[in-house]
């Protein structure tokens, strides 16, 4: 199953991503994207609106995805899951990025970052620059939410030291059992 | 499905497989609060590894890694992720550098 991808970002910010996508009209992205094959089954609403297919995926700012990524793990604290997926991508479509290898244009890669909670699914991406004051702030998040993992108990120790005593004690009767014997 | 049991086994593979193939490789992590389960996995659609655990302190662990996908893959998988884990080097660049000038 393929989730239908409809990129979305705020007209108002003024991002090298936002201004990519401007740059490619409608066709293009139709006809070069992987999920192509779904999305004629389906009528096709126009890209902004993307809160009409509650399964698209929703490109946002690392702003944005931070907070969205963070009532996640507030809302499926009872049950549920949260899925991270980090990738490596130029957010480019093929044909674009054939166009740039023969024109001899670097291509400059971007690390997606997609998060679901199995109904919604968010996404954002962030290159070399931002990338550091991005995990810091993911990191910080991680950590405040996932607090339902155990912590090492001590306990555990004390009876792999009470087991060692044990077994020590055993041992000796067991020699002395022998030579009883 | 490879469950590591080794966290370290998991990081350096983990970081091999990204860098023979960073455009494919991915790096997933899924939790479960309900049950206190942290799920990692990286895969190249190839091979896949996963690592499982219960415990905060692999929590902890597991910072340092996203870390280390972050930087490679916001970078590039030549990235020196020196700063982030102190023991990859890309002595591979320090000897190509060296190459032409070893006399």
């Amino acid at each position: 199953f393929i989730s239908a991808h409809r990129r979305v970002s705020p007209p108002s910010l003024s991002s090298r991503l936002s201004a990519e996508k401007e740059e490619n009209p409608e066709p293009k992205d139709r006809s070069s994207s992987s999920c192509a094959a779904e999305e004629s089954e389906k009528p096709l609403p126009p890209p902004a609106r993307s809160q009409l297919n509650p399964r698209s995926m929703v490109l946002l700012q690392p702003d944005p995805f931070l907070n969205e990524l963070t009532s996640m793990f507030e809302h499926s604290t009872e049950k549920g899951s949260v899925w991270v997926t980090l990738k490596r991508s130029s957010l480019k479509s093929k044909v674009q990025r054939n166009k740039m290898k023969t024109a001899g244009e670097p291509l400059d890669y971007r690390c997606l970052i997609r998060a679901t909670n199995g109904k919604k699914t968010i996404s954002t991406s962030v290159g070399a620059k931002d990338h550091q004051k991005f995990q810091a702030s993911y990191a910080t998040i991680l950590k405040a939410h996932m607090t339902a993992l155990k912590k090492r108990e001590r306990k555990d120790k004390k009876k792999a030291a009470d087991a060692t005593t044990n077994k020590k004690d055993g041992e000796s009767s067991k020699n002395k059992k022998p030579k009883k014997v | 499905m490879v469950y590591i049991t080794s966290w370290d086994e998991f990081v350096e593979r983990s970081v091999q497989l990204f860098r023979a193939d960073p455009n494919s490789t991915r790096y997933a992590m899924k939790y479960r609060h309900s049950e206190g389960k942290l799920v990692l996995k990286v895969t190249d659609n190839i091979q896949c590894l996963k690592f499982k655990t219960d415990q905060t302190q692999d929590a902890k662990k597991m910072e340092k890694l996203n870390n280390i996908f972050f930087t490679l893959m916001a970078r590039g998988p030549d990235a020196d992720i020196s700063e982030v884990t102190g023991k990859e080097q890309m002595e591979t660049q320090a000897t190509k550098r060296g190459r032409g000038r070893k006399q």
